[in-house]
């Protein structure tokens, strides 16, 4: 990426030094030289790994300030297990994956930068097996993969304080900048990701599920499930102000997967124990 | 919930599974199978549009019953047409839900409150329940042992490139 905008560049620069023979506009084409230069001056300003963990367990800590965790031992653990399953068939296997069962009635899942997946008690419940918990998991996980968050937050209004956090400040650790960034990136949350994020994690997300041996249907049924649902509910409110509809999620999930999917299907073993956890979940 | 699950284990229907009679319609012409697979027995064509009354759910497929007859369509040949029926917190419809109760709608949770957009806007940290979160994580080894017990084994398959 960074290599295409330095060839870019190049390319750009080097039309502008003969731009003068062809009696062309040198202010303008020196301008958008500049400003391709600044991009990637920018892009080199990126977080590090260490960095974008940390920023992730900051956004982490307010929304677990919003919601604690379900007191639930044995249901907490076994939804990390299937979602480090699910991680081993990603790119990004060696990230600090956790996960967690917010305890709140709201339908809903969340991904934090680094590797930190949250979903819904009230979601959980509304699932029909570990397949369909899977498929949840797994899109989130599209979003810490494809670094969605931290996209939004230097995409949004505060692109200073995104350039800011890229530099040296943040390794004083839980700085001011951090506090800053935290802060905003908690409020991506309530504004939502670019459709086309979302999009991308459902297109995505079938196929880690499926590669960790999971029906790949259990995603759509999830969606399937949503589409149903009551719009007006207020136990779905944020999600649904902060996806796009489930009806076109699940169109373009029809039209990607026609009929490619239909010889997988999850051991009969998984709905059991599925069962058997979620009796738990009161 | 534990009758529930002794029922469909001396019934020995798959658990992942379980009875609904809903509405939906199909979005394109779609052909009712005898079993949920794509290479069984054709055993009758829905138009488009047609209304069909969901039966249960099994991986991609739906055992559906219609004018047409009974058989199994592919789950996402259809799309739920009771979305707008209901209003406000009173007991949702869903077409899809079906969910380990057996019974239809939303299952609500009680006693804890939901996640606002305002909760968000003003949330402030809480390290001990991150703190709490970590020591729930698991190993990559343990994670491979859940698999094992589970019966599932890694598939290899690309992304889908957008189209």
């Amino acid at each position: 990426m960074y290599k295409r905008t330095i060839l870019i560049t190049s390319l750009i620069l080097a039309f502008t030094g003969t731009a003068a023979a062809f009696d062309i506009d040198w202010q303008k084409a020196l301008k958008v030289g500049g400003e391709a230069l600044q991009k990637v001056q920018t892009a080199n300003k990126q977080l590090d790994e260490p960095q974008e963990i940390e920023l992730g367990h900051g956004i982490a800590a307010n929304l677990l300030g919003t919601s604690p965790l379900l007191d639930n031992k044995r249901v907490q653990i076994y939804v990390n297990d299937v979602g480090r399953w699910l991680s081993l068939h990603t790119e990004r296997p060696n990230l600090p994956w956790q996960f967690g069962v917010l305890d709140t009635t709201d339908l809903n899942a969340f991904a934090t930068p680094g590797g930190t997946i949250f979903v819904t008690k009230g979601l959980l419940m509304n699932l029909s097996n570990e397949s369909e918990l899977a498929g949840v998991l797994a899109h989130e996980m599209v979003h810490v993969l494809s670094k969605h968050h931290l996209a939004a937050l230097q995409k949004s209004a505060r692109m200073d304080l995104a350039t800011d956090l890229a530099s040296e400040a943040l390794k004083d650790k839980a700085g001011p900048i951090l506090d800053k960034a935290v802060k905003a990136g908690t409020e991506v949350y309530a504004r939502g990701l670019d459709k086309s994020d979302e999009f991308e994690a459902d297109r995505k997300g079938i196929i880690i599920a499926t590669r960790a041996g999971y029906d790949p249907y259990g995603l759509p049924a999830v969606l399937q499930m949503l589409d149903a649902a009551n719009a007006q509910d207020s136990s779905l409110a944020l999600m649904f102000k902060t996806h796009p509809a489930p009806r076109a999620r699940l169109n373009l999930l029809d039209k990607i997967m026609a009929d490619n999917f239909d010889n997988y299907s999850a051991p009969v073993q998984t709905d059991k124990r599925f069962l058997a956890a979620l009796a738990q979940v009161k | 919930m534990k009758q529930c699950f002794l029922i469909l284990m001396m019934l020995g229907l798959p658990l992942s599974v379980a009875a609904v009679e809903q509405t939906a319609f199909t979005i394109r012409s779609t052909e009712i199978k005898k079993q949920p697979y794509s290479d069984a027995q054709t055993l009758a064509t829905l138009a488009e549009k047609s209304s069909v009354k969901i039966v249960l759910r099994k991986g991609g497929w739906v055992s559906i019953s219609s004018t047409q007859g009974s058989g199994w369509v592919k789950m996402l040949n259809l799309r739920s047409n009771s979305a707008s029926e209901e209003r406000g917190d009173n007991g949702l419809r869903s077409l899809f839900n079906m969910g380990r109760s057996g019974s239809s709608g939303i299952t609500v949770a009680t006693g804890v409150r939901g996640l606002s957009e305002e909760d968000l806007k003003t949330a402030s940290p809480n390290p001990n329940e991150l703190a709490k979160m970590k020591n729930y994580a698991v190993s990559q080894t343990q994670a491979e042992k859940f698999a094992r017990s589970g019966k599932l084994s890694s598939q290899t398959l690309e992304y889908i490139p957008v189209q």
